[in-house]
């Protein structure tokens, strides 16, 4: 099987190049694109990424495979199409080296949106006690493990990194701002009612196209789209 | 040490990166909303000069026989109705329609193809 890696080492190289490579796969069986760039390490040990639990957990293995942001460690080769398999970091950040990039901006913007829940209520004996109907309001946001597949696949994220939190961040946002538990609901909402932080979401969905927990966004967005409106009427 | 990190987005990277549907749609928004905004002027001046008097108007009017006008005015109108199509999507999607993956992808999948058919009418319909 051929792959066509990116690679690019700050103190040797000007620019980034492709370089390719060839892996021999038994036919009949199929490995994860993680296993598969393991392998190609051992070819050459120069080639440079992040992966931790290897099983769709943490998050650190997020590249661009064949034009499309997945994690390595999930994304099955027999998934992909094409004769070659093309590698690449996830667009939009810094790239540190290689598969590498420098995920500064995203956090940055992780953090703008208090991603902790705020009760200023008096502290109950026991725990801050929630019904059924509540806890169900988190299921599809609470699932996020950070991997910026979804804010690196978004053109409005690429051209406002450091205004506009993000599909992320925003899904994040929405997580804390729909908890029962939270009382900020009305500042957190405030914090994101400017032109930038939320609205330049065009609704493009990339975001919801990659999500490899099969999150969506945009959805989490036009909710709190849907609740600044609600506020202002 | 090269301190200049590459991995901005570019045309170039853009090119190389998969368009999922709903991005096609969303981009053709975009570009129609640009391109009916710079033929403003010339319709303005078109209308003027229609309103200003009777030779005006019939000077319009046979500027709009040419082939080339004919063919300026069906992609505007083309891109007008392809324009408010996609705006009304945005609309269905800010009352919760069409914002689940396989509702956008549909919804995408019928701004397009609505705006071909209305392109086609629109070409029956001037020439």
């Amino acid at each position: 099987m051929q792959f066509s890696i990116y690679r690019y080492d700050p103190d040797t190289d000007k620019k980034p190049y492709m370089k390719d490579y060839e892996l021999e796969i038994e036919t009949g069986s199929d490995m994860m694109l993680l296993d598969a760039l393991i392998l190609l390490k051992a070819q050459d040990a120069g080639i440079s990424f992040r992966r931790s639990c290897r099983e769709g957990v943490c998050g650190s293995d997020g590249v661009n495979v064949n034009g499309k942001n997945a994690l390595a460690c999930i994304t099955p080769l027999s998934s992909l199409k094409g004769k070659k398999i093309t590698v690449r970091p996830l667009p939009g950040l810094p790239v540190i080296r290689d598969l590498v990039v420098d995920m500064t901006q995203f956090y940055r913007q992780y953090e703008k949106i208090r991603p902790y829940l705020i009760n200023n209520d008096e502290q109950p004996v026991r725990e801050h006690l929630q019904t059924p109907q509540d806890r169900e309001k988190l299921d599809g946001l609470y699932e996020c493990i950070l991997c910026a597949c979804c804010s690196t696949a978004c053109p409005s994220f690429w051209w406002n990194p450091d205004k506009f939190i993000g599909p992320s961040g925003l899904l994040q946002a929405y997580r804390f701002i729909i908890d029962s538990r939270d009382t900020e609901t009305e500042s957190r909402l405030d914090d994101l009612d400017d032109a930038y932080s939320l609205f330049r979401c065009r609704g493009i969905m990339n975001c919801v196209s990659v999500c490899p927990k099969g999150l969506n966004p945009t959805q989490a967005i036009g909710h709190i789209r849907s609740m600044l409106l609600n506020r202002g009427l | 040490m090269n301190k200049n990190r590459p991995g901005s987005v570019n045309l170039a990277t853009m090119v190389k990166l998969s368009w999922p549907i709903t991005s096609l749609s969303s981009i053709l928004h975009r570009v129609t909303g640009v391109l009916l905004f710079l033929a403003i002027p010339f319709f303005l001046w078109a209308i003027e000069l229609s309103l200003s008097s009777q030779s005006g108007f019939n000077q319009i009017q046979q500027v709009l026989q040419g082939d080339v006008a004919k063919f300026i005015s069906w992609t505007i109108l083309s891109m007008l109705c392809y324009h408010m199509i996609a705006g009304a999507r945005h609309l269905l999607m800010d009352a919760g329609i069409g914002e689940s993956l396989e509702g956008g992808i549909l919804g995408s999948k019928l701004v397009i193809l609505a705006g071909i058919l209305i392109a086609a009418g629109l070409g029956v319909w001037i020439w």
